[in-house]
């Protein structure tokens, strides 16, 4: 009794892990249909015909240019949704990804517009300005948690607020912007040297951002760090428990400054696809909101890499084709934020649900497992 | 098997996308493409920035314009309006959208523009574009720039300020601290100094870029107006879009003047309770600026590069309504003409 | 199974105490008591009339009111609406509820002010304003939870004071405390409970303290055992004049610990007796590294770990299996094997270099699973589906799969199942006689004179006494507890040998272990 044959217990692993995927889509799914409906009655309500609104998105996600462009966001997003998440899987709350994607987008617009070397070397030259710059701002957050016991949280949104004035101070005429602009009105650093562009690959329907590739190692890495290496283990396991991850010897405040430090260097990471692929400078009209569209998608994507993808995937698929809804059938484009919303609270509360229905499920199959255990035990005493 | 299923679905993830790219290489814009062009009439598309129509200000007046070449010129137009916190690639598609809709005039309002014109002007050689409040001297021949003198439209609020301030101390709220507004508060100190060297005045910005909520704080105004009001000014001129509004109440509050901007802001019902501390306000006709722009490729004589619509151009003005600079009516005519003879520059960049 | 086999019986109009060391079922109790949970089996009679509580309403209509230990007040309400708060309909929300309010307080002598502001009041009057809050729904049977933790002496007889004064109306009143002197001052009858049972009751006019401390911790003697000692006079752990000083919220410095020196050696079981409270727990951190030191060193082979963090602590040897194992020796969410790796993530097999690796650390669970008989259908559970027994010794394979040195066991077979119990006594008794020296801190008198080589006795953060388990009984290690005796106790010899003989009786198979079956031996008090 003490090993149990090895054919039942690996028939109960598979139906525990085959069950832990349904469980695990069981939400998001649920979320997604539950949303889809809610917007279809809001639609509806307002006199439009809901089924034409989702044609218009999902065909426009079947043509090619839209494919791309959901891609390339996907791209964005996905980083964004790392950067968050790695800080989350510690219970390390870095709503300043926000803060730090912008002051990292900026110096490595900056440095790439003021040095031009060999592309192999210049791009990654920029990847890791914008890591050390984002890393960097973070990191005041996680020193100022572990040595003065401020919530990270609230110096988090106090650092974004904080960011947006520094991209003020520092993109002006004179100092990281020209002093003579090539535009009136808007002000924006000078252009990357050539060499900074990043490829991308040629489709059908526009170019395909190689930065995907770096999204997608972002990803393995995030993987590989967190299941395959002692620091993510203590990093999972002050997650977990911050107090057992203590007495077990992790020292919970160097972990936090690293993955402050390590979630903010993701988050450098956001900006650059629109600047090495597209816009190739800084302006004052770079896109703003991606940090906090980045924890929405961690926590769709339940901070796993594979999870977040999809969760990336979908909110790309959601604002591209959503932007075709107004031009096509005169749809209100809001209706694409309403369904992210409430998908995110769907999410949160269907997650919740099914993980305590999930734990309290496996106690009791663990429960009847031993017990049935337990019978044949007894059964083969009896018998001899 | 866990692994293996992660591994799986990782590959499913990628190759779903890669896949469709390759097989099905119809682009969205294949069905429609052709059936863009039967009408004959002029097709005009225009694309907003955050706000769109009914944003009492900037867009608005932009619409207007819209609408008048519509009913006066008969031709065919529809509209898209910016979101907050979309990403470039968002302007660049509502372009290509409009195009695509056989859109071939397009008028983009708005500086944020700039980049994503650039970029579908070069694709798409036979589009014509226009772009509001903005130029790049690098930008395709198929884009006109439609800019104002703001500056001289301000610099007559502040001889009108200059001429109306019992205490000598006037005040200048900007929204955002962006090179358009610094326009504003140039030609405005410029011409109050014209009137009264040793004038004092204020000057308070709501916020800086790339923060660009102090266009749309009332709040922020208003408090704004309220520390120049305490330091003694008695004429404020707000370039602050809808912040503005918060800087008219604050001064009508207090019985000073106020200057409004972009439209006539006293004959807005929204500040109609304040309309008699509205002094005057610093008109931008972007109206006229999109009519023209629609009628001349209309004539087929489109505009080409830069376009200034200057004081001579009326692309700017005072507005009269409620007869408050009647009484120095002469002497705003004689700095106007001044400068329409160029006998008056004025700077485009506060100097001080 | 948090409680089994309570019996109580308590007479109307009477104070009647509720006993037991923290973690002994007081509350779970309670919380059936006043139907905030369902008991599996049994059944509860109010003035001979048998009821079922589903719900604390239900409670509350039978008379049954409870005074929390932590106040359940609003700050910013008045006493009146405070009292009021859910029960409108009662005696609605105006000039009739403050008469009432008046009423009860003047009755019961609480002197209750109905208009104060509750942020203003103090402790004491909280609580008074809760027990009015009680009385105020017809609670004729009133149940305190450790009313007197969070009061001074003062404050505590003026409760008492007022205790007796609801008794002499008729009221009843239940008391759960653990402090033996305030229970002799004011109960009329007191049941005991340890290890989720009832032990027995007493007569506080007949008990005194000192029996009640072996009603609670376990009077039982198990014999030491004739075993050979496995003892050294290799040390393995010293620790010199350890001190410990936290100062509190009103900035007055209260000393934990202070010079605490002991040394154990190889083969080595420390034991450490004492009252829950008195550093116990702070010495286990200390030693591991969790709390700074404010002064002293700590030793291990030699080896001075005074200023190094937890993990080179156990990286140099000390195995750990902490007092709440769901806190800080396990991730409850976690599969087994993660678990199998926490605490030992930078040895093997857990990782080499830098790197995991996850299928060594998968095997070696099984290993675990197999060796220590952890019932579990598997390595790829949480954690949270195995139950407390199963928990420990799974904490105590991983412990003791990478040779420690030394072990700090605290309260290692606490609310774990009797037979669980044995094997994890078993499993730290082949460590020692391996070498292994232990530090064992327990509340439970058997289990440390049971298992212990020498005792020392903690009170109020220092060593107060040490004691050869062999000759000392519980009677005399209790007082020591309670800070009546000092320096080194050595029982009558007498009294030792007849506490021997009577727990040998019960326990046949105690040369295994301290004992198999507490059910089968004879309660004290009975």
């Amino acid at each position: 009794m003490t090993s149990p044959n090895p054919a039942a217990k690996r028939s109960f692993a598979q139906r525990i892990s085959g069950e832990r995927i349904v469980l695990a889509l069981a939400a998001p799914v649920l979320a997604v249909v539950l949303s889809v409906a809610i917007c279809s009655v809001l639609l509806a309500t307002s006199g439009k015909n809901p089924f034409d609104a989702w044609n218009v998105m999902i065909t426009y996600a079947t043509k090619s240019d839209g494919q791309v462009l959901i891609l390339n966001r996907a791209t964005t997003y996905y980083l964004a949704a790392a950067a968050a998440a790695f800080g989350f899987r510690m219970n390390l709350f870095n709503i300043g990804v926000e803060g730090q994607y912008k002051v990292a987008a900026l110096f490595a617009a900056f440095v790439g517009a003021q040095v031009d070397l060999p592309a192999f070397i210049q791009i990654p030259l920029l990847l890791v300005t914008a890591m050390l710059i984002g890393g960097l701002y973070a990191s005041i957050a996680g020193l100022l948690k572990v040595y003065r016991g401020v919530s990270e949280v609230i110096s988090t949104i106090m650092l974004n607020a904080i960011s947006v004035s520094i991209v003020g101070l520092l993109l002006v005429p004179g100092v990281f912007a020209p002093k003579a602009s090539s535009t009136s009105n808007s002000i924006q650093t000078d252009p990357v040297s050539d060499s900074s562009h990043f490829f991308s690959i040629p489709t059908a329907g526009g170019d395909l951002w190689g930065f995907l590739f770096i999204a997608v190692l972002v990803g393995v890495l995030f993987q590989f760090t967190l299941t395959r290496t002692r620091f993510g283990f203590d990093l999972r396991a002050t997650g977990r428990s911050e107090s057992a991850a203590t007495a077990s010897g992790v020292n919970v405040k160097k972990m936090v400054v690293i993955s402050m430090v390590v979630s903010g260097a993701i988050a450098g990471l956001i900006g650059l696809p629109e600047l090495l692929q597209n816009s190739y400078s800084y302006g004052q009209s770079f896109q703003p909101g991606l940090g906090f569209l980045g924890i929405s998608i961690a926590l769709l994507g339940r901070n796993s890499p594979i999870g977040m993808a999809f969760a990336a995937l979908l909110f790309s698929f959601l604002d591209s084709t959503g932007s075709q809804l107004p031009l096509k059938g005169g749809f209100p484009f809001e209706i694409v934020a309403v369904m992210q919303g409430t998908i995110v609270i769907c999410v949160v509360v269907a997650y919740e649900l099914v993980r305590r229905y999930g734990l309290k499920r496996q106690q009791q199959k663990v429960g009847a497992q031993l017990a049935a255990q337990a019978a044949a035990t007894e059964k083969k005493e009896v018998s001899a | 098997m866990r692994r293996s299923m992660k591994l799986a679905a990782v590959v499913l993830s990628g190759s779903l996308g890669m896949a469709s790219l390759a097989a099905c290489g119809a682009k969205s814009t294949d069905t429609n493409a052709s059936s863009g062009s039967s009408s004959d009439a002029l097709k005009v598309g225009m694309a907003y920035d955050i706000g769109g129509r009914g944003d009492q200000s900037f867009n608005d007046s932009a619409a207007r314009g819209l609408d008048k070449a519509k009913a006066d010129l008969g031709v065919n137009v529809t509209e898209a309006e910016a979101k907050t916190g979309e990403a470039e690639a968002d302007k660049e598609t509502r372009l290509k959208n409009l195009i695509d809709g056989g859109y071939k005039t397009i008028v983009a309002v708005g500086f944020v523009y700039q980049q994503a014109v650039d970029k579908v002007a070069k694709d798409n050689p036979n589009v014509k574009f226009a772009i509001i409040d903005s130029n790049d001297k690098d930008q395709p021949s198929n884009v006109t720039s439609l800019l104002f003198a703001e500056q001289e439209g301000s610099y007559l609020a502040g001889v009108a300020a200059a001429n109306k301030s019992k205490a000598h101390h006037i005040g200048f709220i900007g929204g955002v601290q962006s090179e358009l507004i610094k326009k504003f508060e140039a030609g405005y100190k410029a011409g109050a100094k014209s009137v009264d060297p040793n004038i004092q005045i204020e000057t308070t910005y709501l916020t800086t870029p790339p923060d660009f909520s102090g266009f749309n704080s009332p709040d922020k105004g208003k408090e704004a107006a309220q520390g120049q009001l305490d330091k003694g000014a008695d004429v404020i001129y707000s370039a602050a879009g809808s912040s503005g509004n918060g800087a008219i109440e604050a001064v009508a509050t207090a019985g000073k003047w106020a200057i409004g901007v972009d439209s006539d802001q006293a004959s807005q019902p929204a500040l109609a309770k304040f309309k008699n501390n509205i002094l005057t306000s610093m008109v931008k006709n972007v109206d006229n600026a999109v009519y023209a722009y629609i009628d001349s490729v209309k004539k087929n004589t489109p505009f080409t590069g830069i376009k200034l619509f200057d004081l001579k151009a009326n692309g700017v003005s005072l507005a009269t309504t409620g007869g408050k600079i009647d009484d120095i009516q002469d002497k705003l005519k004689a700095a106007s003409d001044a400068i329409t003879s160029g006998a008056t520059t004025i700077p485009t960049a506060p100097t001080s | 199974m948090a409680n089994h086999d309570i019996n109580l019986t308590v007479r109307t109009g009477t104070v009647h105490a509720l006993m037991g060391e923290n973690g002994a079922g007081k509350s779970t109790l309670m919380k059936i008591l006043y139907g905030m949970q369902r008991p599996d089996e049994g059944t509860i009679a109010i003035n001979g009339e048998q009821c079922e509580f589903h719900t604390p309403g239900d409670a509350i209509a039978r008379g049954i009111g409870m005074v929390h230990q932590h106040f359940m007040l609003a700050d910013n309400l008045t006493v009146l609406e405070n009292v009021v708060l859910g029960g409108e309909k009662l005696h609605g929300i105006g000039a009739r509820a403050k008469a009432k309010i008046k009423e009860i307080s003047d009755q019961y002598g609480l002197g209750v002010r109905p208009d104060a502001l509750v942020e203003d009041l103090g402790v004491a009057d909280r609580q008074r304003v809760e027990i009015l809050k009680v009385l105020y729904r017809g609670a004729k049977i009133l149940i305190l939870d450790e009313p007197t933790a969070v009061l001074v002496p003062q404050e505590v007889d003026a409760l008492f004071d007022n205790l007796r004064e609801l008794k002499s109306e008729g009221v009843t009143v239940i008391f759960i405390s653990h402090k033996l002197h305030e229970v002799l001052a004011v109960a009329d009858a007191i049941s005991v409970i340890r290890r989720g049972t009832t032990v027995g009751d007493a007569d506080p006019k007949a008990v005194t303290a000192r029996q009640l401390a072996e009603m609670m911790v376990g009077a039982e003697l198990p014999s030491p055992e004739n075993r050979e000692s496995t003892v050294t006079t290799t040390e393995m752990l010293r620790v010199e004049d350890l001190r410990i000083a936290k100062t509190d919220a009103e900035g007055i410095e209260r000393v934990v610990l202070d010079d605490i020196s002991l040394r154990i050696h190889k083969g080595e079981i420390l034991g450490i007796a004492g009252v829950e409270g008195n550093g116990q727990a702070e010495l286990v951190e200390a030693i591991m590294g969790m709390l700074p030191l404010d002064g002293g060193t700590v030793t291990l082979d030699g080896k001075d770990l005074s200023g190094t963090l937890t993990r080179a602590r156990r990286e140099a040897g000390i195995g750990y299996i902490p007092e709440d194992r769901h806190k800080h020796g396990l991730l409850l969410e976690a599969p087994l094997w993660e678990n199998r790796i926490l605490g030992h993530v930078t040895e093997e097999p857990n990782s080499s270099g830098p790197l995991l690796k996850p299928a060594a650390a998968r095997e070696d669970t099984l290993r675990i699973v197999r060796d220590y008989d952890v019932r579990t259908p598997g390595i790829e559970v949480t954690a949270a589906s195995l139950s407390g027994g199963n928990q420990q010794k799974l904490i105590i394979g991983r412990e003791m799969s990478h040779q420690p040195k030394l072990l700090i066991a605290a309260h290692p077979t606490r609310g774990v199942d009797v037979g669980a119990q044995a094997q994890i006594w078993e499993h730290i008794r082949s460590a020692q006689r391996e070498g292994l020296a232990v530090l064992l801190i327990s509340a439970d008198l058997d289990e440390l004179i049971g298992l212990s080589d020498t005792i020392r006795v903690i009170y109020r953060g220092r060593l107060v006494a040490d004691a050869d388990p062999a000759t000392v009984t519980a009677e005399d290690l209790g007082t020591a507890m309670t800070g009546a005796a000092a320096g080194h106790l050595e029982s009558d010899p007498e009294a030792v040998a007849e506490a021997q003989a009577v727990a040998a009786e019960g326990t046949e198979a105690a040369d295994q272990h301290p004992h198999t079956d507490t059910a089968d031996k004879p309660q004290a008090g009975e």
